[in-house]
Order: C-alpha cells, then structure tokens, then sequence
C-alpha cells in the first residue's frame, strides 16, 4: 500500500508506504553505495537517484477517497537517495570544500527540476547522519523527499514568518540576522555572506542554524560566490560538531527553503539550513520523547548561548 | 456600505471593512465581504438580480499608476497624471474590440483592466469567469469595477474577488500572481520551449518551399516546435491549405520529420466577411442590436466578425477543426485574435461575454489535450487554466520605435517594453511569450544592442525563446548559441525590480549561477548584463535503470575533460 492519509484531528497528512517497511535496518557488509554494491557498477562523482524503497512515487496508484472524515490521497511524489561522493569513509566534515560546492550544486539542480512537477509542493532536503538519528548506511549521503503537500512543521514557518512580515513589514529571518551580527554572542562562524549561530529559539543542545545575510528564499538564488561560502560554512560546522566530543556527531541536517510551484512567500520566507544534533553531552542523548513528539514543545538542557560559545571556541582550519 | 477610501497607501482595518456589507443596485443587489489576507485584504462580492457594470469602491488616485491592458497586445505601463489618454480617433473602428472589452468606455477614458498598482500598494481581481473586472481612473479618484453586461443571477452567486495588498510593487506582483493562479487552479504542466516561427521574417509572403529551406537550414539549432505562421489558410474562418500549400497532414509530417513539433498559427474565434463561413453560417456570428454580424475589428482589408462560441453548431465546428488539425499532426497551437471571442454583442446563449469566451476555450483545450497552446491576441484573465504560453505584448518588429503609438501596434520597443512589466506572469499563470527574437543581421533595422537586449531579457525572464529568421540569411549565431548555452541549464528564478521608474533589474537565478540585467533606458537603450562565472562546472548524465528508477550523475566538466 502507498497512499497518504488526512489526520482530520491535526490537519497534517501521514504517509503510509508498505514499501518503507522492507528497507534494511542493518545493512550488509557490503555498501550499496560503494562501486560494487548494489547501486553503482562504475566509479562517479555525485549522484542523486530514485530511492528503492520510496514513500512517494511519481507513479503512486491511484486512491479513491470516498469518505470525508477519511479522506485520502496518492502518495505522489518522489524520494531520492542523495550521494556526495564516491568516498565511503568521507563525511561533509572530512570532503574537501570543493565537493561540498557540487553537492550544493546538485541540491539546487533536483530543487528546480523537481518544481517542474506541477504536482510537488515541497522539496525537502536532509541528511541523517549516525545510527542514533536513523541512519542504516554511514557512506556519505543525505535524501530528498518532494512533496505533493506543504508538512505541518513547514505550514508552520511560513505561516509565522508571514505574520511576521504583516505585522513589521520585513522578513523576519533578516531581522534576526542583524540582530544576531549586532550581539554575536550567538554566532559560531561567520563570513561575508553566511552566519553560523545556535539559535536563541534552539530545541536541541547543540543546535546550530545557518542563515544567509541576503534575503533569498532558496539555494537557487545564492550567486556562485555564495555557494562557495555556504560550502565552507558546511565544513566548518560539521568539523567542529565532529570536534567538539572528538568523534563523529550525529546529526540530522535540514534546508528549509521556500515551497514550489508557489512564489507566495519569496519575500516573507529566508532560507536556511537547521542542524540538529542529539547529543546533550559526550555521551548522552537527547531524545525525543513524549513531550516534544505530544505537543512540540522542547525543552532544551542547554543554554543556547553557552553552546554557541563552546562551538565557537573549537578551532578547525578554515 | 461605503465606497470611498480616501488614500490607498495609508489604509487601516476600520477603513477597508467599512466596504463590506449589502446594497441595492438597478436591477439586483449586492453583498460584499472583507477579509483579513497575508499582506491586505480580500474582498468577495455575492449578486443577485440583473447586474450591469457596478462600482465596488473607489479609492484616492496616485499620481503614478501601473495600468494594464485586458489583452495580450495592450500596453502594461506606467502613467502619471498627466497622461493624455484618448484613443486616435481615426483607429477606433480599426481596432474596435481589439483595445477593450468595453471600448465604448476605453476609447475616452483611463481604464486598467483587472489589476493596477503603485509603488506601494497593488489592488486586483482574482479571476474574470463572468464579468469582466477592471479600474476606471480619472485624475482624482479611481473606481473599483465589475461589469457583469447586465446577466441575470437567479440566486445568490459569488463573482470576481479582488485583493488589496500593501508593499512594495516589485514583490507584490509575483504575489498577486500566485494568488491568480491557485484561485484558478493552474497547474503548469507544459514545458517551457525554443522554437521558430515564420511570421516576422516572411509575414504573408510565405509558402511551402520557404518552409522546407528553413527545416533544412534549422538543423543543430536546438528548435523543440517549428510553427507555420498566418499565410497558409485559405481565408480567415476558412482553415484550410491555400495554394501556396500541401495538405495539413504533410506539412506536419515534413516538420516532424526534423525532429520537431509541428506548430499552426490559426484565429478560431475570427471570421472574415468573405469567408465561407461568414457566407453561409450567418446565424454562427455574434450579432448586434439589429441581428447582424458584428464587426470585431478590421484587419487583412477586411471586416472581421466573432464566431459566437455558444452556438451548439459552431461549438461543434470549432471542437472539429481543432481535432482534425491534430489528427493532421500538429502538436502545438498559436490561436490568435482571440478576443474576437469575447466581444459584446447578442449570442444564442443568454451569459457574459467572458462566459462565451471562455466556453470557446474550453473546446479547444478538451480537443487538443495536452498538446501546447499559446494564446495570443488573448483576453488576459479569462484566459487562465487553458492556455499553456501567452504572448504578453504587442507585436515585434524589425525595428525600434520608442516614438510611436504606444496602442499595440508592432513595434520592438512596445513589445519589449511589455516583457518587463508583465513579467511576473511567467511560470505562474502560463509561460511568457515575448514574442519571436529576430537574430538576422540584414533586412532589418534592428541594431545589436537591440538585438542582444531583446534575447537576453527574454532568456533571462526564462520566457518562451522563438526565433523568426529566414535561416538562410546572416544569423547571429554567437548570440544564439550563447542564449542556448544558459537555457541548457534548465528552470530559472526570476524577480525583477524598477518596474515603477522604468529601471528594470533582472535577477535570474539558476543552476548555473545569478545573472543581472540591468535596463538604464530602454529607449537608446542603454543596458549591462551580469554574468555569475561558474566556479563549479557540472555535467548531468541521466540513467534510466531496469527497474525503472532514475540516476542523475553529476560530474566536473573539466575531469571530464
């Protein structure tokens, strides 16, 4: 069964896929995303392809729905398994800027093609990196899942954001921005075009947002220059998460950019780039549990502006 | 209900929904309803009775304004108060219905049909399904309109909403325009494409050999649609193959054979007075008053008459041409003059002219399928939902005339003029088309920069590209191949700004980086375009596996190298 399903209760849509439930939880010896796995035969650069075991699919069957406090739609959509290079033991912390540069590259070619679907709403691009968030191979990868409805959690940010902007007149992440570069005490990295901070809104310990200082309401929109920066700004997180307790830190990393086939929020909307990572402390996790999956509030154990300065005081070469 | 907002620019909540409420009008009556909106406010009217051209509310004039056109040609521009609007009198009978849907109002007055904007606010209608919405401007004040030509609502109907929105002008547009679009439903499905057209190089002066010599020539320029322009029809109304040309089944098969999509350029709501049709199917015309044909405009030296596309016999005539013609091959459709359809005047069924219009529209969509329909010469608003491109301005022409009659006549200054402040309807409502680019280099008066300027707007925009060049003649070839090179990238993000003070600023951003147009004086014209060097040179290699899914492969042109 591949179908989504309404939530009349919460007004958000849950997808069931039968197909998800045969994806391996422990994968083999053999990387499927290594030459000789079972993906590729033959060396490449980048890559981003269909998932095996999608949630949506261009082609999901049809659905009737007949029944209005049961309504139901075709799952359709796509999710695509998202490569950053052919190097398994890499990591965005380990690729030189470089790569990071094709693969911001790449993000911005399956945004846009994607939004040639009339039908997709929302391209969501992430990575899950480490065990502790979900992640069945350590090979460098992220996924992309394109949406044939806007998630609650993004409804959410455009609908705050364009209040915001009602009710100032300005987009409310560049408000944040200058504040931010005028106190600093947030900050973690910064360069001519991106800052680095744990937010002052942060749910997880070590959170940390990236925010471009231009208002541009996706990746497309960075000039060349820009991409180069938001490259370096990429290593340079992810190397000192992976400093900070000297091992690889798990995180999930998530770009939050504006909806397609609908320009309603290119000027209220400003993306940005959320990681959040689920380590409170070397050795302890942060989960998710009933409070912040019941009601989405968190409680964060970490005073933002004290991870913002142990973050900050890491050293990486830039 | 009050009707009068003393300044746009400084509204206040207590100030808009004074508007709503209910009245009564000659003949019938009104309810409006205001609503709260990102960015402003909603306003949804409900009417009931016989409702003529009724006033919704009016409002304190600007000094600038941005005013619109109800029609593909018509001009989007900027005027002040001192813009001495009267349409040329010795035109008038000419253009008739060519200029307004109302030219009994148009042709003395400032009007702005659907939309008109200033540097700080914009107010709009949603949609025109049945009435025809528009702003009537004197230098004081303007009125907020709805001309529902006197049809007769048994119960309580709802008809074109209007938004009012607060913010800068340059970003409030593309805003408007999504509203537009999911009011209406649109849904994008066709592909933006790079053709050829046979109009602007051989006008009427075309035939099948210059057809073949072009295909021949055509080879390795990256056309996806050849399109045959006005010249090959018998007559207007009359759509069949002249002498000049074979049967509709061989022209498109010879154009297919080149790899393209065989394109016809047709005007389905037109009908000549010496056309077969206008002969022998009087009682498929629109009438006037006294039941004869009405004129809808002159053009070709002759009278030109509307089909009344409510007419069972005539629906049926239309849904079989365009059947036949894609029987015959033809997989993309320039339908022109197509507010020949919406003209006032008496039809078998008793409904709006925009109604009429659009039950036209809607048999030719449901013939055609998915083929590509670009409308032209098209009432705007009503034609959103079954169109797939849009020609959103006059004419072009092989010269650049910023002194002449700014009334849609051709003219590659006009036309161009209107690729900028139209802009935001591109990807949106349909896709733009800026009319054809001429790239020849002889029998023309068009200069480089004009030239250059021209593509490189309509490139950047991420318009429809169409060429229109005897291919025998001097190309130039660097432009084109140049323009080739970007388009190959693929989708592109738009904005622009300046559309107030005529100072455009392209931002065109896609895979391949941001590049900036930027327009100092249309009128020389004088202009810089920016271009965002690659640092990162990719190659896309897609692999369509066994299985069904696809790998996109990404690779750095220099390795490959």
């Amino acid at each position: 069964m591949l179908e989504r399903r309404y939530n009349i209760l919460t007004g958000e849509w849950v997808i069931v896929s039968a197909f998800t439930q045969q994806r391996p939880t422990n994968p083999t010896a053999e990387c499927p995303l290594c030459v000789g796995g079972a993906e590729f035969s033959e060396p490449y650069d980048l890559c981003s392809f269909d998932n095996r075991f999608p949630s949506l699919r261009i082609d999901a069957p049809e659905v009737i729905s007949d029944n209005e406090l049961y309504a139901k739609e075709r799952a359709q959509g796509k999710c695509e398994v998202v490569v950053y290079t052919i190097e398994h033991e890499s990591a965005m912390s380990l690729m030189p800027v470089h790569q990071i540069e094709k693969l911001i590259k790449m993000w911005a070619d399956r945004y846009l093609e994607l939004s040639t679907l009339p039908f997709v709403k929302y391209v969501f691009i992430f990575e899950n990196r480490g065990a502790q968030v979900g992640a069945t191979l350590p090979h460098p990868h992220g996924q992309l899942y394109a949406f044939p409805f806007i998630p609650k959690r993004i409804e959410a940010k455009l609908t705050a954001q364009a209040r915001y902007f009602d009710e100032h007149g300005n987009c409310a992440l560049c408000d944040v921005v200058k504040r931010e570069i005028r106190n600093g005490e947030r900050i973690v990295y910064e360069n001519e075009s991106f800052i680095a901070l744990v937010p002052f809104y942060a749910r997880w310990p070590y959170e940390v947002h990236v925010y471009p200082k231009r208002h541009v309401s996706s990746i497309v929109e960075l000039n060349n220059e820009e991409r180069h920066l938001l490259s370096k700004t990429l290593k340079v997180v992810t190397m000192k998460y992976d400093l900070l307790f000297q091992q690889a830190f798990p995180y999930m990393m998530m770009l939050f950019q504006a909806p397609v086939n609908d320009i309603r929020y290119w000027h209220a909307f400003h993306f940005h780039i959320e990681f959040n990572p689920v380590k409170r402390d070397k050795d302890k996790i942060k989960w998710m549990a009933s409070v912040e999956t019941g009601t989405w509030a968190f409680i964060n154990p970490k005073i933002p502006e004290e991870a913002a300065r142990e973050l900050r005081a890491v050293e990486v070469l830039k | 209900m009050s009707t009068f907002f003393a300044n746009i620019n400084e509204l206040n909540e207590f100030d808009v929904f004074k508007r709503a409420g209910y009245r009564i009008v000659e003949g019938g009556e009104i309810l409006v309803r205001v609503e709260r909106i990102h960015l402003g406010y909603l306003f949804r009217t409900f009417v009931k009775g016989v409702i003529q051209d009724v006033v919704l509310f009016e409002f304190q004039r600007p000094a600038e304004i941005f005013v619109n056109n109800w029609q593909s040609w018509g001009p989007a521009r900027v005027v002040g108060k001192d813009f001495p609007f009267s349409f040329p009198i010795e035109l008038r009978k000419k253009f008739g219905y060519s200029a307004s849907i109302m030219p009994e109002v148009y042709f003395d007055n400032l009007i702005s049909d659907y939309f008109m904007g200033s540097d700080k606010f914009l107010i709009g209608a949603l949609s025109s399904r049945i009435g025809h919405p528009y702003l009537l401007i004197d230098p004081e004040t303007v009125k907020v309109k709805l001309n529902l030509f006197g049809r007769h609502f048994a119960d309580w109907t709802e008809v074109e909403k209007f938004v009012v929105l607060k913010g800068e002008i340059d970003w409030l547009l593309p805003y408007y325009a999504d509203l537009v679009a999911k009011e209406n439903g649109v849904e994008l499905k066709a592909k933006n494409f790079v053709g050829w057209s046979s109009w602007y190089q051989y006008f009427l002066d075309f035939d099948y050999q210059k057809m073949m010599a072009d295909l021949d020539k055509s080879k390795c320029l990256g056309y996806q649609v050849f399109q045959i322009d006005d010249g090959w029809e018998r007559d207007i109304g009359d759509w069949e193959p002249n002498e000049k040309f074979p049967a509709l089944t061989r022209i498109a098969s010879d154009i297919r054979s080149y790899g393209y999509v065989p394109g016809i350029w047709l005007a389905p709501f037109s009908v000549s007075e010496t056309s077969s049709i206008s002969k022998n199917h009087s009682d498929w015309l629109v009438k006037d008053e006294n039941g004869n044909p009405k004129v809808a405009y002159q053009n070709w030296n002759k009278n030109i008459y509307a089909l009344d596309t409510t007419n069972p016999e005539a629906k049926e005539w239309l849904r079989t041409l365009f059947l036949n013609l894609k029987d015959a091959g033809f997989g993309y459709f320039k339908i022109d003059f197509l507010f020949a359809g919406a003209i006032q005047g008496k039809r078998h069924d008793n409904c709006t002219p925009v109604e009429a219009y659009i039950q036209g529209l809607k048999i030719i969509r449901e013939a055609v399928g998915d083929s590509f329909v670009l409308g032209c010469g098209a009432p705007l608003w009503p034609s959103i939902g079954f169109v797939d491109g849009m020609r959103i301005g006059a004419d072009t022409a092989p010269f650049w005339d910023p002194n002449g009659p700014d009334i849609g006549y051709p003219n590659a200054y006009y036309a161009l003029r209107n690729v900028f402040t139209r802009w935001f309807m591109n990807g949106v409502l349909w896709w733009n088309d800026p009319d054809c680019l001429l790239l020849r280099c002889e029998d023309t008066q068009l200069n480089d920069s004009q030239r250059q300027l021209y593509a490189f707007t309509s490139l950047l925009l991420d318009n429809i590209l169409v060429q229109s060049d005897n291919l025998s003649y001097k190309i130039d070839h660097d432009l084109w191949k140049r323009i080739m090179t970007i388009r190959s990238y693929g989708k592109r993000m738009v904005n622009l700004k300046g559309l107030m003070d005529g100072q455009y600023e392209i931002t065109s951003a896609g895979v391949d980086g941001v590049h900036k147009l930027l327009v100092k004086d249309l009128k020389i014209p004088t202009f810089r375009i920016e271009f965002d060097e690659e640092r990162v040179k990719l190659v896309k290699k897609i692999e369509k596996r066994s299985d069904g899914r696809t790998f996109n492969y990404y690779e750095e042109r220099e390795k490959l190298e």
